[in-house]
């Protein structure tokens, strides 16, 4: 069976002439479907860029990507995708704000109504269903947002460091939140992080992206049966998996 | 949930809270007013330079129907340049921010014209259209006009960077976006406009009557400053700034109907 997204060359530059800027690439992989793919590397590595030319939200300066069989030419519509910043409006309530991934799309929220309930209760704000964003805290703005990237069912999702502008503390409960919620509809996701443990505790694949201009330097199975707790931090493959990343950048000079 | 009763008793812990906010204000208002009351007599200020506000009341009392009549007439040559700021100022905001076209050529003037002092333009309008209420209506309008436009270009070009990717990840078309998205993230920026705008329309309609007119407060103040009756002046400007504050709190007010969840309007919900 194919991939099922396919990045061949994919090369990103900015700007032209004596100003130009190698962003990112070339780089080439293959993203099996149902995989939980992080893409794992220093800051301004282009791993953003990458995540927003795979939902054709930015146009590849050379290469191709293809998914489904079909090269990637305008913005995505079978994808979920999550920002550091949510994307939840002021004026809508957390379920409204669900609905509103419905109604962009054309679909009736009345008939998606039990599932963008499950949907909450899955994320335990079932009882916040009808509190307005700025009512929420920072940790379950995110999870309103998850459900809002996810109701509509589909296929890829992308996820540019969901997590990033949460504390310690709640990164690691929204985690779980994050991984179950993967394992019921097994979605591809493509996550954008600069955590490696974070990486390591989520993915079945993680991608170690050089500094700029990134390029995939190693893609790294991670064999942990999930679902994942707290717990496999203690586990040795973990430890040697969190090593081996770290000697990886150790070697890049970023840490 | 809120039962009938607790609500009252929500309005009455609201209103001591108002009592307990601005207690400080309510005395250094009516003090200031004794101030200036017992300056005038203790000063021995003559009364056709100033006079203590007792007299204004007393004398604007019995002057009552001219200067309601006359606020009707400011009143409407506000409200009517007011609103029409709005019904052109809004689409045209939203056109120039939609619009590279219009962007490189209208915006950039609207920048230029903003400089200029709207109500220097005033007697030009006069004397193209006379006394009447047009002159004055487009000259409130003129002053309105402008924080409008500019604050609807500002609030539709701002629409943040992830919001307009999920949006067109969602595949929505441009109206649907529009509707759903673009416009209700505009609402608190236009407000913004709508509010300055407010604040200023009454200063071009009191202007354009200074310059050419037989009625309204404008000319309402300006004879009686020469027949050397300050009390009424006063009671005049009063009429005016109340006109202003109505204005002013009708658009307060249906800001908090359109907008209720922005943060310059919305309370803790306490339940």
């Amino acid at each position: 069976m194919p991939p099922l997204i396919s990045i061949e060359n994919v090369r990103k530059t900015f700007g032209s002439g004596a100003s130009l800027v190698d962003a990112f690439g070339p780089v080439s992989l293959d993203i099996e479907e149902g995989q939980f793919v992080s893409l794992l590397g220093p800051s301004g590595c282009g791993k953003s860029t990458l995540m927003l030319m795979l939902a054709g939200l930015l146009d590849v300066t050379s290469g191709q990507i293809i998914v489904d069989g079909k090269a990637v030419k305008a913005p995505q519509t079978d994808v979920g995708i999550m920002f550091q910043d949510n994307t939840l409006v002021p004026w809508r309530t957390v379920r409204g704000n669900v609905d509103l991934q419905l109604e962009m799309r054309g679909l009736d929220p009345r008939r998606y109504k039990d599932r963008v309930l499950d949907l909450l209760g899955q994320v335990k704000l079932l009882d916040f269903a009808d509190r307005f964003p700025h009512e929420l805290s920072g940790g379950m703005q995110q999870r309103a947002a998850f459900c809002q990237a996810m109701v509509h069912d589909p296929h890829i999702m992308l996820l540019d460091e969901p997590l990033g502008k949460l504390d310690a503390m709640t990164r690691e409960s929204i985690r779980t939140d994050l991984q179950s919620l993967w394992m019921t509809r097994r979605p591809t996701v493509i996550f954008v992080t600069h955590s490696i443990e974070e990486a390591v505790q989520l993915s079945s694949q993680v991608a170690v992206i050089t500094p700029r201009p990134g390029r995939i330097d190693r893609l790294i199975d991670i064999n942990l049966p999930f679902p994942r707790d707290l717990g496999v931090k203690n586990s040795p493959e973990f430890i040697s998996h969190v090593r081996e990343i770290q000697e990886i950048f150790r070697g890049y000079g970023v840490i | 949930m809120a039962t009938e009763s607790s609500d009252q008793s929500n309005l009455g812990a609201k209103f001591g809270a108002l009592v307990n906010q601005s207690w400080m204000f309510i005395i250094f208002f009516i003090g200031f007013f004794l101030v200036w009351e017992y300056s005038v007599v203790v000063f021995d200020i003559p009364k056709y330079i100033l006079t203590p506000p007792s007299d204004v009341v007393r004398n604007g009392w019995a002057d009552l129907p001219k200067l309601l009549y006359f606020s009707y007439i400011t009143g409407l040559e506000t409200l009517l340049g007011y609103v029409v700021a709005i019904i052109v100022g809004l689409p045209l905001g939203m056109a120039i921010a939609f619009s590279s076209v219009l962007r490189r050529t209208i915006y950039p003037f609207f920048v230029c014209l903003e400089m200029t002092p709207k109500i220097a333009f005033a007697p030009l309008f006069i004397s193209w259209l006379g006394f009447g209420l047009l002159p004055k209506v487009i000259i409130v309008f003129l002053v309105c006009f402008f924080p409008i436009v500019l604050n609807a270009i500002l609030a539709f070009n701002s629409l943040s960077e992830e919001l307009t990717r999920f949006c067109r990840s969602t595949g929505a078309g441009v109206w649907r976006t529009f509707l759903r998205v673009r416009l209700p993230a505009a609402m608190p920026q236009c407000f913004v406009g709508f509010k300055y705008a407010a604040i200023n329309a009454t200063v071009g309609a009191a202007i354009a009557e200074f310059i050419g007119s037989d009625q309204g407060l404008g000319f309402y103040i300006q004879i009686v400053t020469g027949n050397m009756r300050p009390d009424l002046a006063f009671a005049g400007i009063f009429f005016l700034t109340l006109i202003g504050l109505l204005l002013f709190g009708a658009v307060t007010l249906a800001e908090r109907l359109i907008i209720p969840w922005h943060i310059s309007v919305r309370r803790v919900r306490t339940t």
